[in-house]
């Protein structure tokens, strides 16, 4: 019996580690009204050493706008292996952009942090215009924007 | 007799050894049943497959790159306004699709969860 218990035991915490390692977040990014076209906005993560460790959502959908999203464009060169599936549409000034994701749990409150990049046609770039740590305590307060992006918030 | 009887057959054996590949080179195709070494790799050549290589998604306005462009506040300012008229609205006339394919596997994401996106 109990090499039977044994072997359960070993195969449950080989098999644990991939279960539960993300939970749902929702990122509410609230724009001003700053006159102008749509703005491209990337949202994207650095490690705790604060190197580019992946993108969350591009908004805006011709590439060659992508340099104009400055620091995260330095990361990763507007590479389509990076946003396949994670882009979408502008946003209009004034308006909210709502995002529901599955986030790897491993990047809460380990010194990760978010980034909002944006950019206005005919208007400045603003890079890293948000900054915000990945924590459990920041979820749910609004982080402000520095131009385009009237508060930040993430759910979790 | 015997030595132009062998000296025939020598002649027609040599002919025979370099006039035939000759001859078979020159046919055209579709002539018979016998088929030329060129067109046997002619065969393969002819059935590769035209494929035309698209250079990006907004070749037909990548002349205005040129021109510079007033929105960014380095040296580049090209004239980007003109064909913007999908995104310009952004949010208010084309809200941002849901993202159709699974994420990037970058580490962030939980596998083949694609996010789901609203503008309001």
């Amino acid at each position: 019996m109990k090499p039977v218990l044994a072997a359960l035991a070993l195969t449950a915490s080989l098999a644990l580690p991939g279960v539960a390692t993300a939970r749902p977040v929702t990122l509410t990014a609230a724009l001003n009204n700053y006159g102008g076209d749509g703005a491209y906005l990337a949202i994207y993560v650095t490690d705790p050493k604060g190197a580019y460790a992946g993108t969350l959502w591009v908004s805006g959908g011709k590439s060659k706008y992508y340099r104009h999203l400055t620091d995260w464009h330095r990361a990763t060169g507007g590479a389509p292996a990076e946003i396949n599936g994670i882009t979408g549409a502008s946003v209009g000034a004034g308006r909210t952009l709502k995002i529901t994701l599955d986030l790897a749990d491993a990047l809460i409150d380990a010194g990760y942090t978010l980034h909002v990049d944006a950019a206005v046609e005919n208007m400045r770039d603003s890079p890293n215009e948000i900054a915000a740590p990945l924590t459990i305590d920041g979820a749910g307060k609004p982080v402000r924007g520095r131009r385009y992006v009237a508060s930040l918030t993430y759910d979790m | 007799m015997t030595k132009t009887l062998a000296l025939l057959f020598a002649s027609t054996a040599l002919a025979a050894g370099v006039g035939l590949p000759a001859w078979s080179a020159t046919r055209t195709p579709g002539d018979g049943a016998s088929q030329s070494a060129v067109e046997l790799f002619d065969v393969g050549r002819e059935r590769a497959p035209l494929v035309l290589v698209s250079d990006d998604d907004d070749h037909e306005d990548d002349d205005d790159e040129d021109r510079g462009d007033r929105r960014s506040s380095q040296t580049d300012d090209d004239d980007e306004e003109e064909d913007d008229a999908d995104d310009d609205q952004g949010g208010a006339r084309h809200p941002a699709p849901i993202a159709p394919t699974a994420p990037p596997q970058n580490g962030l994401f939980v596998k083949g969860a694609p996010p789901q996106v609203q503008v309001n």
